[in-house]
């Protein structure tokens, strides 16, 4: 009871007062800056209350283990299960982002590989482990979780992460396995997804300590759903000429789909980002200050660089219309459905962009760079992350071909700087921009 | 001397001959079809062609090679391809080259369930073998009846008890490491039944008693590439006393519970009953004991593990195995290696310091 009402308290009462001092902060720095300097057009107000909602998560979570079922959970998990039996949900992913922005990786990564795991392993997983072995985390703390739900949709580095955080943790893991799709998902492969989504409502009910309520996951499927509609509309601003914000706007802006699916506050922040995007466009102001190139991003961010290319890129005038990793959150939600909450999440979670096929891959980057009007792209050929990465060398000539935009295959790591050649790299992007003059 | 294999099995016996990628595959659905399986392990060396400049440099040389290999044309004898979804480099791989460009002949896939052995997993493996099997059929031209798949069952079952007997008494065989696994990996290309006769005129040379002199390591890892290595463990006098490759132990199904009157389930039943592979995502405790109760019966002093840059599945359970061998006393060495042609000269180096540090070991032979 009294861990409960600390939880609830840790929302509505002390978080607002340390989001308050913040912002205060925050301000007090900005007046110390020159005001209207650099290439970027005027800041999102909506920045704002996405720090304080993901902040209050991370605020809230810290008090969450022990009042009510806390679940560390992968990015591309049917996480509407959890949500209606009442679980607090920690992406791992996204914290790892998180530590990834603050170059936090190669401090994290040392600690994993200190204890035998390879360098060359997903550097959010290294990230994610040298933090749980050394208790480390910028956001104060972490709650201990009661089960860990793992769906290999996005790929298999998921399943063996996860039984290494089951083993130093001491806690159950539930997977969700989604066979790769070549085409369309075969009867067989949706009945086994299907089948798992039915074991996880009965063990994530036996955690949580009460049956799963079919009506309250009606209403949660319906709510995801809406998040994911609503994230697409966000995207779907940067059709118009000039996008109203940037891509790289858009890899910070994805976190409450990501870590808040399923629930009215991701959906309330997404309704006042969409509404300030749309009112952008109508007035005609853009995320960059002149945007003379658009262009499509493939694959994760560099977390760690982010604000830098993005600067090098801004300054001469290009902009990240799209980008096939925010996008993915935006076309896959929108195909569950609450009349079928499990066979829908079933198909759904079975056919996002890293469980299919390469054809399937191209026809997104395809569609995008159409929908976008983009004159090129940058395919990020991630060290980190085989399953986006494998492939790219072709997707990058079939793109240029077929589309006659200019197409760069850029090699980096989405969180660690060490695998980064920041000289050589930027020299790159130089050259490629000026291709375009 | 696998394509002279192909054109012996295709003349003598009309068999089509299928390139298999690792790990696991339905052999037996193959054999029943009277078709021959040629596994693709890289192969080993140098990629042979340009195409492996379509995968990056970050990417486990098993997929570069094989790339290569397929789009090079080198792989033309064969009359298609099964790419088992062994993990996310072979799952791209399987689209890549046959969406994309590098291999126009059929291709075929096999879904693995990860995780551990649970219902809803057998009824898709049951779904997913049927549904190779449908394919391969129409491939063959051969219909898949219950005889024949019967027939195949008990065939690999006599191979893997054979291939399990000489692994189990490894101490009285009377063949260097080299000599041993030359033989084991002729199973990964030669028809079955013919595999089994020289596994079988193997098993007969057994002594009553040990005749291997060296000291017992457990080696596990992925293939015992590049063969090398082998001898360079013999020379530091070490010997391989149990095995866990993922090319050669960890396929060898020994768990014999009597087989189901049904084919189909006896074969789900073969595929469950397979030691723990990381591949599969098998629990690590599970993978843990495994591995100890492969070094207790042994003997083993030390423990190789040998494993492929970039290989995620077997790297993740590298610091498992440290620390399960750990708590026993046993020392590790851990050899990460690139397909290479040769054993590097620093692998040599460590492998002759671990074979001195086992031979200094209490109880050493
Ligand atoms: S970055 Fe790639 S490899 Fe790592 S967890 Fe995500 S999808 Fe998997
Ligand atoms: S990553 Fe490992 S399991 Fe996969 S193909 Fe490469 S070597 Fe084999």
């Amino acid at each position: 009871m009294l861990r409960r009402a600390r939880y609830e308290l840790a929302g509505r009462a002390a978080f607002p007062i340390l989001t308050a001092l913040e912002a205060w902060q925050h301000r007090l720095k900005r007046s110390r800056k020159q005001p209207g300097g650099g290439p970027f057009g005027p800041p999102l107000e909506s920045v704002r209350r996405l720090k304080e909602l993901m902040a209050h998560h991370y605020f809230q979570g810290r008090y969450a283990d022990g009042a009510v079922p806390v679940a560390w959970v992968t990015s591309g998990f049917p996480v509407e299960v959890l949500r209606a039996l009442g679980f607090h949900t920690v992406y791992p992913e996204n914290h790892a982002a998180l530590c990834g922005v603050q170059r936090l990786t190669p401090e994290y990564s040392d600690v994993a590989e200190a204890a035998g795991y390879s360098r060359d392993l997903c550097s959010y997983v290294r990230t994610d482990l040298g933090s749980v072995l050394s208790s480390k985390t910028p956001v104060g703390r972490l709650p201990r979780p009661q089960l860990l739900a793992c769906c290999t949709n996005i790929c298999q580095t998921v399943l063996y992460w996860y039984r290494e955080l089951s083993r130093h943790l001491g806690v159950p893991l539930v997977l969700v396995d989604t066979p790769f799709v070549h085409g369309t998902a075969s009867a067989h492969q949706l009945a086994y997804v299907k089948e798992q989504l039915e074991e996880l409502c009965l063990v994530a009910g036996r955690v949580s300590g009460k049956p799963l309520d079919a009506e309250r996951l009606v209403e949660v499927t319906r709510t995801a759903r809406e998040g994911s509609r609503l994230w697409g509309e966000c995207l779907a601003a940067s059709r118009a000429r000039p996008a109203p914000w940037t891509g790289i706007d858009g890899f910070f802006h994805i976190a409450p789909i990501v870590a808040l699916r399923g629930t009215e506050a991701c959906n309330g922040y997404y309704r006042l980002l969409r509404d300030e995007l749309e009112d952008r466009v109508a007035r005609g102001v853009g995320g960059l200050k002149e945007e003379k190139h658009r262009l499509l991003w493939d694959n994760l961010p560099v977390w760690f660089a982010v604000r830098r290319f993005s600067t090098l890129l801004a300054e001469r005038g290009f902009n990240f219309v799209s980008t096939s990793y925010t996008d993915a959150w935006a076309e896959a939600g929108v195909g569950i459905d609450p009349d079928d909450p499990i066979g829908s999440a079933a198909r759904t979670y079975t056919h996002v962009i890293l469980n299919q096929d390469l054809p399937n891959r191209l026809d997104i980057l395809r569609r995008l760079s159409r929908d976008y009007a983009v004159d090129g792209a940058i395919l990020h050929s991630d060290r980190s992350c085989k399953p986006y990465s494998i492939g790219q060398v072709d997707l990058r000539e079939r793109l240029a071909a077929e589309l006659g935009i200019r197409v760069l295959l850029l090699e980096a790591d989405h969180n660690d700087p060490r695998s980064w050649a920041a000289e050589p790299g930027e020299n790159r992007l130089a050259a490629f921009m000026e291709g375009f003059e | 001397m696998r394509n002279q294999e192909i054109r012996t099995q295709r003349e003598r016996h009309g068999r089509q001959a299928v390139a298999v990628l690792p790990i696991h595959y339905p052999k037996e659905l193959l054999t029943a079809l009277d078709l021959l399986a040629v596994e693709l392990w890289g192969p080993p060396g140098p990629p042979r062609g340009d195409d492996a400049g379509r995968v990056q440099s970050y990417v486990c040389s098993v997929v570069r090679n094989a790339l290569a290999f397929l789009a090079g044309g080198h792989a033309d004898s064969v009359d298609g391809v099964l790419f088992p979804h062994t993990c996310d480099s072979i799952q791209q791989l399987a689209t890549l080259a046959t969406d994309l460009g590098g291999w126009t002949k059929p291709a075929f896939t096999f879904l693995h369930p990860r995780g551990a052995d649970r219902p809803s997993a057998r009824r898709f493996v049951e779904a997913e073998l049927r549904r190779l099997a449908g394919t391969l059929e129409a491939f063959s031209g051969h219909a898949l009846t219950e005889e024949r798949l019967a027939a195949a069952l008990a065939l690999h079952r006599e191979v893997d008890a054979a291939r399990g007997a000489l692994l189990d008494a490894r101490a009285r065989l009377p063949l260097d490491d080299t000599q041993l696994y030359a033989l084991l990996r002729r199973g990964e290309w030669r028809w079955p039944a013919d595999h089994l006769v020289e596994l079988e005129a193997a098993l007969a040379t057994l002594a009553p008693e040990p005749v291997q002199r060296g000291v017992p390591v457990l080696v596990t890892g992925y293939v015992p590439e590049p063969a090398a290595l082998l001898a360079t463990l013999n020379g530091a006098g070490g010997y391989v006393a149990a095995d866990d490759y993922a090319a050669v132990g960890r396929r060898v199904v020994r768990a014999t519970p009597t087989p189901a009157a049904d084919p189909w389930r006896a074969l789900v039943d073969r595929y469950f009953a397979a030691p723990p592979c990381p591949t599969r995502g098998a629990d690590t405790g599970v993978r843990m004991a495994h591995l100890a109760a492969l070094a207790e019966r042994s003997g083993a002093r030390g423990v190789l593990v040998h494993v492929l840059k970039f290989c995620e599945p077997e790297l993740f359970d590298v610091p498992a195995v440290k620390q399960a061998f750990a708590s026993r006393g046993l020392p590790v060495l851990v050899l990460e290696g690139e397909l290479e042609g040769a054993l590097s000269g620093q692998a040599v180096t460590r492998l002759e310091a671990f074979g001195e540090l086992l031979q200094g070991a209490p109880g050493a032979a």
